[in-house]
């Protein structure tokens, strides 16, 4: 019934997915490898520039306290130092932090007056070495009148006075609340033969990439002009904003990127620690390098993971029809607020999962604690949606009887109900989810698996066996940073998030793309490179590709919401066809054919059906470049073949003003089965993986071998959400793993020895090919699964999943409860 | 003596010297005073492995590790391995298995392999995992980083005979 | 996250360094793997004046096996113990736990000594020792000493070595012929320290348990000797049920500290279940 609320737009697709590819679907190694083999990446400490000076922060102890004095004068009396900056002089030269928030909770580069959580900056040092530095804030004397520390979730909901950490949006830590039905909620649940309700938590982990973020700044005091080399995402989409906040106009502000040691969503924007170089290298008059060290980045990096609270209930009938869902979430965000609730915005795209579930109603609860605050990781919200539906399902499956599988099959939507508009009025593209459920249970003997479950269990050994079917959304349109806002607070409602490259034909014919978003540490030169090689039948190693900064770079999002290959394929698809064009014309007058009479052929453009009538690329190029006047006089037929092209979101609508409809925001939908098998040892706790196949649809693969990566290296990302990672703040907010020794990535001896992957291809009839995202589904598809295999591991001894992690610690925990109560 | 003093050694072949207080570490001097910035510093505190390169043929954290005690020491890093048209067997499987992403970890995976491979050209499966595992990736999931020193340790073979 | 300032001497001989620590005294740290100093000064955690770097020190770095007694130096490489034949043949608990300990570049740098030094409650090897009835040879410039591993770690990260003296030596008696070991562990992940670890020896005497020692890590401020489990299960027959019955002895009055990692239940849950497995292992491999 929610399908008729508004229009589905027109696809603009205009390259249809092929049965064929020159250069699409193959598993090409990967473009961006030698250099990085070799160690000649640039990452964001490898930059160096002359003169340069490095800085440190000293980090608050408290976690909540008014800083009444600082005395800098020793730091500044060591030898070796530079400056030292309190955040009250650099309030004076450097504004706020860019804040998304509608009303924004202000963040300063260095805290002025308060500090809201262990690690935030107090006051930063430039020196001549970091050493120095490091020594020089070890002689920074601070001041502080500590002010109650709200920790707990449920606290913040109630604290008031001295513990509300930003009064300028009044007297409680709450930032937002609303609720939104979308759709016949009460009627849906009326209906209803069974109601599951289960409370469940989410766990604050975050990307935490082993390299941090650093930036290193020059500020030109002859033009006034700020450069800043930064592992920055989206630098040619918001990086303006840090200009802003250094004063500048944002022509005098270029941000140069540097290679990223991975992201998962924790470098999309980096502002902080910019503006902070950018500050101190103004203060210095030198360049200065920032980069956070471990503790920095764990305490203080502005990028942990969502961290909820829910209250979820899904209504269904009798024979397992699902109808409605209600959810009741409260999220701890942590000390500011920089993308407001944007993490459930990007939720409300998929929040009633693969099912045909006709309503949902969120209430939705933000509040503000004395942690680090929330920024992106992998799957930016929505993964936990997932993880919250899949346990109403399995908790229904259990109560009814029926079998998890056949639980899925009655209510996954059926291949031809797409393009589906789901409750919250986002689309689903495309899909065929029972393909991909059929391709995981080819690939995995359950049968097999229940049998050395029973026999196991004879033996005292817990085997479990779960499944998840779940969505990945992708290709984020901007609303869903805005939508849940108040309407008379609507913040910055902008909604473009355009993708844009520039395309160079060298005259021997050879290509250079231009991308305007960084290596962030997956493959965007891979892609626009195979995807150029499709359109062009270039070979792709006749194509290079640099990466703009900010100076030369023009509009677009970069990385982030699995948005960037099928972005980057509207792009380069709309370049080449520009370049396609005027070679073909450039090649009419040297065949001396119509235009429409030539095509491309491997390196060539010939006469079609004259077999050696033909020029090669090479000859077309160095024809446009150098022998302008062997062409008719035109005055489009300029010299070269360049061409520049921006591709907005293929397929996006505004939310309506009541919000009861979204709008279509995150409409190419992936699709995923996740099947783990564990064993839980429970004695000690401890979970090993015994086999796990992981089945995703993806759409039109451009390269399967690095789509197969995303998905392992998201599962083990997901496996750490399920099992080993967890931010741990005391009561007194102080946090106790701030380091790699204590915050558990997981090591190659705790992931499976082989996750198993398998594709199915359902083309998106929106997107150039038919391609889909693909970069957070793995995170997206394991936590539910495991914790489902873990549950059926434990079935024995009635024990429920219903948090994460399920550290050693925890699951013993549950374990001795059920054996004291003779489970 | 917290003075500067000068530490001498070979660094992947060649002689090389630079002055270096006492407690600078052997990463950042690898990475400041060589300009060898192949090598990555990910955590600073022993875990990650990002920083691990070769000090006399044996894996070391080169965060954990003064440059002063690498004085007439033998060191081998990332950029000591084979160049783009060059490569390394190990650096040329990691590229056919897609045994790397982001590429921060990358040198501490390749020098670990180094190690293990030079030192147990035969070493199989569970060898493999049992030297990647002190390095952190947090991209591929490992399991392609398997596969390539997998397929290294058989081309070396191969081309050892 | 780099070291603060520190005198730095790199001694050439053992009286050199003697003399060093002689004259610094608390101010010096002693630099030998540098494994766990190195990220406490990164950290910022200790502050010394004086580092002492004895790994240019000749002859220290050995591990043997004479007349019965195993000894490692102060400068033997865990490595060179993980590989060590002596070991194997000297100390099969050893031999069992070493596997456990860290991972392959931190093996090439670390000493065995240095571990025991810092005594690490989670450490392995500390345990090790104490169930071997260790001596820790400790020299200074004054003179040398030796310390039963008993009377060795005497609290959360110390030891009963002062400020001037340097472990030398690890000194062990050969186990017994036909001493079976045991070593299990849970730790957060494999290479970390351990939550909790037990070890255990015995040798079957005319089909009973004999000489049993049963030693846990990470249950407390430093490594435990479980006296009462081995007093249950002396004398009697191997079984299931004495070995489940001495791994509950284990955790009688046990107060294991707690962490946000393992609460003292956890611990305590564990110190059962590894205790009677590595009372299993050690019984089935007597010979």
């Amino acid at each position: 019934m929610t399908r008729e609320r508004h229009y589905i737009p027109e696809s603009r697709q205009r390259e249809k997915p092929k049965s064929k590819y020159f250069a699409i679907g193959h598993s090409m190694k990967r473009v961006e490898d030698t250099r990085l083999l070799t160690g000649s990446g640039t990452y964001a400490d490898d930059v160096s520039l002359p003169n340069m000076a490095h800085a440190a922060v000293l980090r608050s102890p408290h976690a909540h306290a008014r800083i009444v004095a600082i005395d800098k004068s020793k730091a500044e009396a060591l030898p070796g130092v530079i400056c030292v900056m309190t955040g009250a002089e650099a309030a004076e030269v450097t504004g706020p932090c860019a804040d998304f928030s509608s009303p924004p909770t202000p963040q300063h580069c260095i805290a002025v007056d308060k500090v809201r959580h262990v690690g935030e900056a107090v006051a930063a040092v430039v020196a001549e070495s970091r050493y120095i530095a490091e020594d020089a804030c070890e002689l920074i004397e601070v001041e502080y009148d500590p002010l109650p520390a709200v920790v707990d979730i449920e606290d913040a909901l109630t604290s008031s006075g001295d513990a509300v950490l930003h009064p300028g949006r009044g007297d409680s830590n709450v930032a937002m609340q609303r609720t939104i039905e979308f759709g016949p909620v009460d009627d849906d649940f009326a209906q209803a033969d069974l109601v599951i309700e289960r409370r469940l938590r989410w766990p604050r982990s975050g990307g935490t990439p082993i390299e941090t973020v650093g930036a290193t700044a020059h500020y030109d005091r002859g033009t006034g002009k700020f450069t800043i080399h930064a592992n920055t995402s989206m630098y040619n989409y918001v990086g303006w904003l840090i200009a802003v906040s250094l004063k500048v106009d944002p022509h005098r502000l270029n941000i140069v990127p540097t290679d990223a040691g991975g992201s998962f969503g924790s470098k999309l924007f980096c502002h902080k620690v910019c503006t902070l170089a950018g500050t101190l290298a103004r203060a210095a008059g030198r360049p200065v390098k920032y980069l956070e060290d471990r503790i920095d980045n764990m305490t203080s990096g502005d990028a942990h993971g969502s961290d909820r609270l829910y209250d979820a209930r899904l209504a269904l009938k009798r024979d397992g029809t699902m109808l409605s869902m209600r959810l009741k979430v409260v999220d701890d965000y942590g000390a500011y607020f920089q993308y407001g609730v944007g993490q459930h915005g990007n939720a409300m795209a998929q929040v009633t999962g693969p099912y045909k579930i006709n309503s949902v109603e969120v209430d939705l609860t933000a509040v503000l604690t004395n942690k680090c605050q929330q920024g992106a990781y992998r799957g930016f919200g929505s993964e936990v949606g997932n993880f919250v539906i899949e346990r109403l399902v399995d908790a229904a499956c259990e109560e009814f009887g029926i079998d998890p599988i056949e639980m899925r099959r009655r209510n996954l939507i059926e291949q031809d109900q797409f393009p589906y508009i789901m409750p919250t009025g986002n689309m689903y593209d495309s899909g065929n989810y029972q393909a991909v459920l059929d391709e995981a249970l080819g690939m995995i003997d359950i049968e097999g698996w229940r049998k050395k479950q029973a026999a196991a269990r004879e033996q005292g050994r817990y085997i479990g066996i779960g499944i998840s079917t779940c969505q990945e959304r992708s290709v984020f349109s901007a609303t869903e940073f805005w939508m849940w806002n108040p309407n008379e607070t609507p913040g910055f409602t902008l909604s473009s998030s355009p993708e844009s490259v520039s395309v160079n034909i060298d005259p021997t014919g050879k290509a250079f793309i231009t991308l305007n978003a960084p290596f962030w540490g997956n493959s965007p030169e891979t892609m626009a490179v195979q995807v150029l090689a499709e359109k062009l039948e270039m070979d792709p190693a006749d194509i290079s590709v640099g990466y703009a900064d900010s100076d030369k770079g023009f509009n677009s999002s970069g990385p982030g919401g699995s948005r960037f290959t099928v972005m980057i394929a509207g792009a380069v698809s709309g370049a080449a066809d520009v370049i396609k064009e005027k070679m073909l014309r450039v090649a009419s007058h040297m065949l001396e054919a119509d235009p429409s009479d030539l095509e491309f052929r491997a390196g060539s453009i010939g006469v079609q059906g004259v077999p050696g009538k033909e020029k090669t690329l090479a000859e077309v190029a160095l024809h446009a470049h150098y022998f302008r006047l062997d062409l008719p006089e035109d005055h489009d037929l300029t010299s070269g073949i360049d061409a520049a092209y921006v591709y907005d979101h293929p397929v996006t609508t505004m939310p309506s003003e009541d919000r009861t409809d979204l709008g279509i925001f995150y409409p190419i939908v992936g699709h995923m089965c996740h099947i783990p098998v564990v064993e839980v040892d429970v004695e000690t706790g401890k979970i090993d993986f015994l086999d796990y196949v992981a089945v995703h649809d993806c759409g039109t693969m451009v390269n399967p071998m690095t789509l197969a990566g995303h998905v392992r290296g998201g599962t083990v990302n997901g496996i750490g959400s399920a099992l080993y990672e967890h931010f741990h703040y005391d009561e007194s907010g102080q946090l106790h793993n701030a380091l790699l020794s204590d915050y558990l990535h997981p090591t190659l001896m705790e992931t499976p020895v082989d996750i198993r992957v398998g594709h199915v291809e359902t083309p998106s009839p929106f997107t150039e090919y038919g391609i889909k995202g693909g970069g957070e589904g793995g995170r997206m598809g394991a936590p539910p699964a495991i914790a489902a295999a873990v549950e059926d591991a434990l079935k024995p001894l009635g024990i429920k999943v219903d948090s994460l992690p399920l550290t050693p610690k925890v699951l013993r925990g549950m374990i001795r409860e059920a054996e004291a109560n003779g489970g | 003596m917290t003075t500067p003093r000068t530490v001498e050694l070979v660094v992947n072949g060649e002689p090389r010297a630079a002055d270096a207080e006492p407690r600078m570490l052997l990463s950042d001097f690898l990475r400041e005073k060589l300009a060898l910035t192949g090598t990555h510093v990910g955590c600073e505190h022993g875990v990650c492995g990002a920083c691990t390169v070769l000090v006399d043929g044996e894996s070391v954290r080169s965060c954990l590790m003064l440059a002063v005690q690498a004085q007439g020491a033998e060191v081998r890093t990332i950029e000591g391995l084979g160049s783009a048209d060059d490569m390394h067997p190990l650096q040329e499987a990691f590229w056919e298995k897609h045994g790397l992403q982001c590429g921060f970890c990358t040198p501490g995976m390749l020098m670990s392999a180094v190690e293990l491979l030079e030192s147990n050209p035969t070493a199989g499966r569970d060898e493999i995992r049992e030297a990647i595992s002190s390095t952190l990736c947090r991209c591929t999931g490992y399991q392609t980083i398997v596969e390539a020193v997998q397929a290294a340790a058989e081309k070396m073979q191969g081309e050892g005979q | 996250m780099k070291p603060p300032p520190f005198d730095y001497h790199c001694p050439e001989t053992l009286d050199e360094a003697l003399a060093l620590l002689a004259e610094h005294g608390e101010g010096a740290k002693v630099l030998a793997g540098g494994q766990s100093l190195v990220p406490m000064l990164n950290l910022r955690a200790l502050h010394p004046a004086v580092l002492i770097d004895i790994n240019r020190l000749p002859g220290l770095d050995h591990v043997s096996l004479e007349d019965g007694r195993l000894r490692i130096g102060a400068l033997a490489r865990h490595r060179a113990v993980l590989e060590s034949a002596a070991v194997r043949e000297a100390s099969p608990l050893m031999a069992e736990a070493y596997p456990y300990v860290s991972h392959g570049p931190i093996r090439n740098r670390g000493t065995l000594c240095g571990n025991l030094c810092h005594n690490d409650p989670a450490s392995e090897m500390p345990a090790v020792v104490l169930a071997s009835d260790a001596e820790m040879v400790l020299q200074s410039a004054s003179g040398t000493r030796s310390v039963g591993a008993g009377d060795f770690f005497t609290g959360m990260l110390s030891t009963a070595a002062r400020a001037d003296e340097l472990l030398v030596e690890v000194r062990m008696p050969q186990a017994p012929a036909g001493q079976g070991a045991g070593f299990h562990e849970v730790s957060p992940r494999k290479g970390d320290f351990a939550y909790v670890a037990a070890g255990a020896t015995m040798t079957l005497d005319g089909g009973t348990c004999s000489g049993v020692r049963i030693v846990c890590a990470g249950v407390g401020d430093g490594p435990h000797r479980a006296r009462a489990a081995e007093d249950a299960l002396e004398g009697a027959a191997p079984g299931e049920d004495a070995f489940r019955q001495a791994a509950e002895a284990a955790t009688e009055g046990l107060d294991p500290g707690e962490d946000f990692h393992a609460d003292a239940d956890y611990r305590r849950d564990l110190v059962c279940s590894l205790t009677r497995r590595a009372l299993a292992d050690a019984a089935s491999r007597c010979h």
